[in-house]
């Protein structure tokens, strides 16, 4: 789990700022501490924060001194000033957060970085989504607030009724127990995440269906989500999702992701 | 990766935002991919992006990273990104890419009807199209409209509601510049999508309104 040295911490605040779920306090004692449970192990702080490889005593004596004369010690923000934090070893499940939330991270069960696959991004040449077909995203805990798996479940459970194709090399789907349910496998429902991608893909009418579940199940969940959805262009450049998601009475962004379809070798529908 | 798909803000200054990804389908064609990427770098490094990396790598804003090291690192598989600000630059390296004809996916995350009548000017139909539908859930528990619009630069939200909040702070009381804060949050951003321009036109934003 990622730590503070409390023998080096001065207390100086930076990684509270720069935590993305808040996570790292101060103690009783004026260290900084991490709350184990909010902590998803994205290690942010301990990569953008610079160690100034100051002595704690050193950094101590100088805002003793400053202090007498009224005076304030403030570190730089991007900087850790006696390299007090602690990468994590983590062990499964705990590991989870780390592969979900470190964006360097590479998942072991898919073997890409990240959170999801490539989704339409290289579907010029893997034809994941193929006409009449439309990919359907749902990224739980984001932007901002982060998920439990718990919470993932909930989600995943309520579309499999619908019972869509959960795309095979994505990480979510390799915790599903059983695609039939959506139950996630139950040692991890107590981890945490900054985001984890829900991803499928449907015949294009099932959309207004799909966004009815979400409209349901949003209620349940103590977290916040964003969805996306795509489908492959037809000749004429139109997107054949956007009259399905109109017509279930949904407002689709102004921008959004484009595949200009550069990539060969081309993959070529039957 | 859903990335910068969910990116929020005006019609009006999403039009000077644009992300373009070079990304390479493992197992299709990403073997001996190097040089291709290598080229990808180069075509967008002769516009002046705004930013620039990739995940493995880091981005250039960071104090350790410089296009020169992106491209000497650069290995088979590892996509990579760049950061406009004006469709006009955004064409010209659509241009170049096509001239280049890699071979590898581009993807261009920004205005869809803009990037649209770039691809025509170009003279190519998109083959695929994604749209955000917004945030759902328990959106009582996100702070107000202008963190989100930063929060959202970076794909992964690695930059922080507190961070954001607080460099608001400092450049109010003249601590940094708009621009040192906007270049502090993108280096939380490893891939580089964070659009440092934009960042620093939504800091002063928010320090005026405050």
């Amino acid at each position: 789990m990622m730590e503070i040295d409390k023998e080096k911490c001065v207390g100086c605040g930076n990684c509270h700022v720069i935590c993305t779920m808040g996570a790292i306090y101060l103690d009783e004692d004026g260290k900084s501490e991490v709350n184990q449970e909010e902590c998803v192990e994205c290690s942010t702080c301990y990569r953008v924060l610079r160690n100034e490889g100051y002595m704690p005593w050193f950094v101590r004596a100088v805002r003793k001194v400053l202090s007498f004369f009224r005076l304030g010690y403030l570190a730089e923000v991007n900087v850790c000033p006696t390299g007090a934090l602690t990468p994590p070893e983590l062990k499964w499940p705990r590991s989870l957060r780390s592969n979900f939330s470190d964006p360097v991270a590479i998942h072991p069960g898919t073997g890409i970085g990240g959170r999801g696959t490539e989704e339409i991004k290289s579907n010029d040449v893997t034809g994941r989504i193929r006409k009449g077909e439309a990919g359907v995203v749902v990224e739980m805990g984001r932007p901002g607030i982060g998920a439990y798996f718990r919470d993932l479940e909930k989600v995943t459970q309520a579309l499999s009724h619908l019972q869509p194709l959960f795309e095979p090399k994505n990480p979510v789907t390799l915790l599903i127990k059983d695609q039939k349910t959506g139950k996630l496998k139950d040692e991890i429902l107590n981890e945490k995440v900054l985001s984890a991608i829900i991803e499928m893909k449907i015949p294009l009418e099932k959309i207004p269906e799909i966004l009815k579940t979400l409209e349901v199940v949003q209620k349940d969940i103590d977290t916040v989500f964003s969805v996306g959805i795509s489908s492959r262009c037809l000749p004429d450049g139109s997107i054949p999702h956007e009259e399905w998601v109109r017509k279930a009475g949904y407002i689709l962004s102004p921008n959004g992701k484009t595949n200009i379809g550069l990539g060969r070798p081309r993959f070529q529908e039957d | 990766m859903t990335n910068t798909l969910h990116r929020k803000g005006t019609p009006e200054s999403l039009k000077n935002d644009y992300v373009i990804f070079c990304t390479l389908a493992r197992g299709v064609n990403s073997e001996g991919s190097t040089p291709k990427i290598q080229e990808f770098i180069r075509i967008c490094q002769k516009y002046n992006p705004v930013n620039m990396g990739d995940a493995r790598h880091g981005n250039i804003l960071m104090d350790d990273v410089d296009i020169q090291k992106l491209l000497d690192q650069k290995g088979d598989g590892e996509g990579a990104t760049a950061v406009f600000n004006d469709l006009d630059t955004l064409r010209k390296v659509m241009e170049d890419l096509i001239k280049a004809d890699l071979g590898v996916s581009i993807n261009i995350s920004g205005l869809l009807g803009d990037v649209q009548s770039c691809c025509r000017k170009a003279g190519i139909e998109r083959h695929s199209a994604e749209h955000s539908l917004g945030i759902w859930g328990a959106k009582d528990r996100l702070p107000e409209r202008e963190i989100l619009e930063v929060n959202t630069l970076c794909g992964h939200g690695m930059v922080s509601f507190n961070l954001i909040r607080k460099m608001v702070e400092y450049v109010k009381l003249r601590r940094l510049t708009a621009k040192e804060a906007a270049k502090t949050m993108a280096k939380c951003c490893e891939c580089g999508v964070f659009n440092p321009v934009r960042a620093e036109k939504l800091l002063e934003k928010m320090v005026k309104k405050e």
